[in-house]
């Protein structure tokens, strides 16, 4: 189930709410976590019935192996519970996200013949897999107690970070759950949860998933893009990127509040970043978290000379682009963050009134470290969202071809919009002409309306600072309405053959 | 000051919900819930949207079966040939499984007198199960559940693009309302086009089987006799459609000619059985098929072509009965075979060819 879309504001998340509170209310504590848990599951299986085996596979055997841990008092029992717990989660994570990826290059190296799965990638396994693998690490090191059965479901399952995040441990989660205070209707907590999950939905709903219109066909056709369009188009992905992605989480915290539960933050202004690894401090923070705390520290972090600290980071990127998917597009990707938060960490330029502890040798204004660090991101992500590195090596050659042949109006045209559409056929009526300019001012209008937003606070700093009166009321009203109505479309069908 | 926010946002979004709602049920675009309002027009230019409920909820006494072939009749050549009022029940491809779906809702909703069904040769060798929900159709406007129309209900197309489009070709336009989901006038028909979209598959296919098609066939006779047999009342009035010469070249590649000939000829057998069936048959047509000025690809005829059909059955001529429809299967299989060995080489320069092709 999508947060955006029907069956979840007027069916799941009303009936999950009135069961929660309601099953709190008559002080049944432990049927209102199990029915948390099974709702949640209900969210999971709706996209496909077969996935709900494999998270409970999941979460079965990650509780099993946390009650044997009970019974661990050794050094070498732990490390054999945390071999098998690491075995048990990156395998499967490796089985259905990995598989094909690893036989194909394999194939490819040494002219082997494995057949390839085609395995359908289960709906956030990435998300659930670290979340149980943070609680297992620690549990297999000692520091994490063994939970209820209903308190790691719910931990687990809890749907508002289910299939896209944020990546939460188990010790900020469980005590919220544990807390008896928590489980009564906060009307503050609510309100401002539905202040935040609606910002999120507008982002994604109105703001990336219009964008995406543009950047699709733009990156379908990536031959033939001319240097404009391949600028705008790029641009258009930057943005779209990041309000899916953090408009999503938003939706996500919004959701936890009205549970009164608090989600870490995902998102932090990333794109007012003035150097890489600010960037990086700012953008999909829970994930940079995961890998800091179970990666980069215990490979010695930066406590082992440059060097070393030099690997650690980059092996951190490595894997946190390989993390985003199973190709060497998210690979180079990772990579290349890895390199520029390497150099930002060496000290040799840096920005004028950062908060770095090492002073850089040279320093530059603020503007050129946000205008270079946003470049950077922008261009690094012709790898991101490339199906192929050779496609991403187009983009760039596109890019530097300084030919400007028109195609901008064919993207441009893919904007063929609903808010539009009075206006098309008044242009249509009276200067046809003028219709292919027109779609491109509206690619423009489109791309400052981003950039205006994203200079502006963000949701949680709206959520937290902005009084929840009715000015902000009729906004968040408005952005509700306009998202809900853009749930469905009216498809054209275009067909002219038997 | 919380629980304020709260109560104005549910009641703000729901009065802005419910507006939205009643905006587009009082409209209705796809007249689902009603005919068009006092004032509007019928305009009908989304068959996957459309067709559904202006079977359910319009007022007629006949209908246009078929596919896009069958879009650019004017219901009006019907009404006043046939005297009666007519609309039309259209599906892409045609399948005899879609548009025996949409007769059945039809005939749940109104008597018919006539039914004008146009039987392509595709369609009897077409899957016998319904393609709607396979195709990315919404199915919302297929059920009888009410509470998944919300898809509907709450719809920014709807409310900012088709009720606009309602109200302004009602109002405004010049919208014929018997041209329903016509497509002829933005496109061109003539040999340069047909020659134009014609890839050539280079190799030619073993001649499968004349029963090669066996089982589908008859599923899909099982599929309209079904509804003939249910209907005694109702007169069928089935056409197969002229396609180009260039159809018969691509079939023949294909190695389709002898099993599609075998299918019209079980066709034609088992439909002539029935006495309220009229059966039309167009293909051996020449003068149609051999002129490629007269299509827009190989098979999508003019308007012209759609009108010349529709003055046949009003005038009985290309008329297939039991005594005369092996002689025009026969006149076919000459015709195709004068099609691939002689008519259509002049052609063959400027026909393209398929690269791809193993």
């Amino acid at each position: 189930m999508l947060f955006n879309s029907y069956i979840f504001i007027f069916l799941f998340l009303p009936l999950t709410l009135i069961g929660w509170y309601g099953l709190n209310k008559i002080k049944a504590y432990e049927p209102a976590k199990f029915f948390l848990a099974g709702m949640s599951l209900w969210f999971y299986g709706y996209f496909n019935i077969y996935y709900l085996a494999i998270i409970i596979v999941s979460i079965l055997s990650n509780y099993l192996l946390s009650y044997l841990m009970k019974f661990s008092h050794t050094r070498l029992s732990g490390r054999i519970g945390l071999a098998a717990g690491l075995m048990l989660n990156l395998g499967m994570l490796f089985y259905f996200k990995y598989y094909d990826f690893f036989f194909e290059n394999i194939n490819l190296i040494f002219h082997t013949d494995f057949n390839l799965k085609h395995i359908l990638l289960p709906l956030g396994i990435s998300f659930f897999t670290f979340q149980q693998l943070s609680f297992i690490i620690d549990r297999c090191t000692g520091k994490a107690p063994h939970y209820s059965f209903s308190n790691y479901i719910t931990f687990v399952t809890f749907f508002p970070q289910l299939i896209a995040g944020p990546i939460v441990l188990y010790k900020e989660m469980m005590p919220q759950f544990e807390d008896i205070s928590n489980r009564r209707f906060h009307a503050e907590s609510f309100a401002k949860g539905i202040v935040l999950f609606t910002i999120g939905l507008g982002k994604k709903v109105l703001l990336a998933d219009v964008l995406a219109l543009p950047v699709n066909f733009g990156f379908e056709n990536t031959p033939f893009l001319d240097t404009p369009s391949t600028l705008l188009v790029i641009l258009a992905y930057t943005f779209e990127i990041y309000f899916d992605f953090s408009g999503y989480s938003d939706m996500a915290m919004g959701l936890g509040k009205m549970f009164n539960i608090q989600l870490p933050m995902n998102f932090n202004s990333p794109y007012k970043a003035c150097s890489v690894k600010e960037l990086w401090q700012r953008w999909h923070m829970t994930l940079s978290r995961f890998f800091i705390q179970y990666v980069y520290i215990p490979l010695g972090g930066s406590r082992k000379g440059e060097l070393r600290t030099i690997i650690n980071t980059f092996l951190v990127f490595f894997l946190s682009g390989l993390w985003h998917g199973a190709n060497w597009t998210y690979v180079a990707w990772g990579s290349m963050q890895g390199l520029l938060v390497i150099w930002d960490n060496l000290g040799i330029v840096g920005v004028k009134g950062s908060n770095e502890k090492l002073h850089s040798r040279i320093q530059m204004p603020r503007y050129l470290g946000w205008l270079f660090t946003f470049s950077f991101f922008n261009l690094s992500l012709f790898f991101f969202r490339s199906d192929s590195l050779s496609d991403a090596f187009q983009m760039f050659k596109n890019i530097f071809a300084f030919k400007a042949t028109g195609y901008i109006y064919k993207i441009a045209a893919r904007l063929d919009i609903p808010e539009f559409y009075l206006i098309k056929q008044v242009i249509n009526m009276t200067a046809p002409e003028i219709l292919s300019y027109a779609y491109v001012a509206l690619f423009i209008i489109l791309l400052l309306i981003s950039a205006f937003i994203l200079t502006r606070k963000n949701a949680v700093q709206i959520v937290e600072e902005h009084p929840l009166n009715l000015r902000l009321c009729l906004i968040i009203t408005i952005i509700f309405v306009w998202s809900v109505v853009s749930f469905s479309q009216v498809s054209t069908f275009i067909y002219f053959n038997f | 000051m919380s629980q304020k926010f709260i109560r104005n946002f549910f009641i703000m979004s729901g009065f802005l919900l419910l507006l939205c709602i009643f905006t587009v049920v009082l409209f209705d675009p796809f007249f689902q819930y009603h005919k068009p309002l006092p004032g509007l027009k019928a305009v009908l230019t989304d068959k996957e949207y459309q067709c559904v409920g202006s079977l359910k909820n319009f007022d007629y006494d006949s209908v246009i079966a078929g596919s896009s072939v069958a879009e650019n009749y004017n219901n009006g050549w019907f009404d006043q040939g046939f005297d009666c009022h007519s609309i039309k029940a259209i599906r892409s491809y045609g399948a005899t499984a879609d548009l025996c779906y949409l007769l059945d809702i039809a005939f749940e909703h109104q008597d018919l007198k006539y039914v004008f069904y146009n039987l392509d040769p595709s369609a009897l060798v077409a899957e016998p199960e319904t393609t709607y929900a396979l195709t990315g159709c919404p199915m919302y406007l297929y059920d009888n559940n009410y509470l998944n129309d919300v898809e509907y209900w709450l719809n920014k197309d709807v409310l900012m693009k088709k009720i606009p489009y309602l109200i302004a070709n009602s109002i405004i336009g010049d919208y014929d309302e018997s041209n329903s989901y016509n497509w002829a006038q933005w496109k061109e028909f003539n040999s340069d086009m047909v020659l134009g979209l014609y890839i050539r598959k280079p190799s030619i296919d073993e001649m499968k089987p004349e029963n090669y098609y066996e089982d589908l066939l008859n599923a899909n006779l099982e599929l309209l006799t079904s509804r003939i047999k249910a209907h005694p009342e109702t007169e069928f009035y089935i056409f197969i459609p002229p396609y180009s010469m260039i159809w018969w070249d691509n079939i023949y590649r294909e190695g389709d000619t002898k099993a599609y000939l075998y299918n019209l000829q079980r066709t034609m057998e088992t439909l002539l059985t029935f006495e309220n069936v009229k059966l039309y048959y167009f293909q051996n047509d020449r003068e149609v098929i051999t002129n490629l000025e007269n299509y827009m690809d190989i098979l999508h005829f003019s308007p012209d072509i759609n009108h010349y059909i529709c003055d046949s059955l009003i005038n009985g001529t290309h008329q297939i009965n039991k005594d005369n429809y092996m002689e025009n299967i026969n006149d076919m299989r000459t015709l195709a075979d004068e099609i691939i060995n002689e008519l259509i080489k002049p052609y063959e320069d400027v026909i393209k060819v398929d690269i791809y092709d193993d």
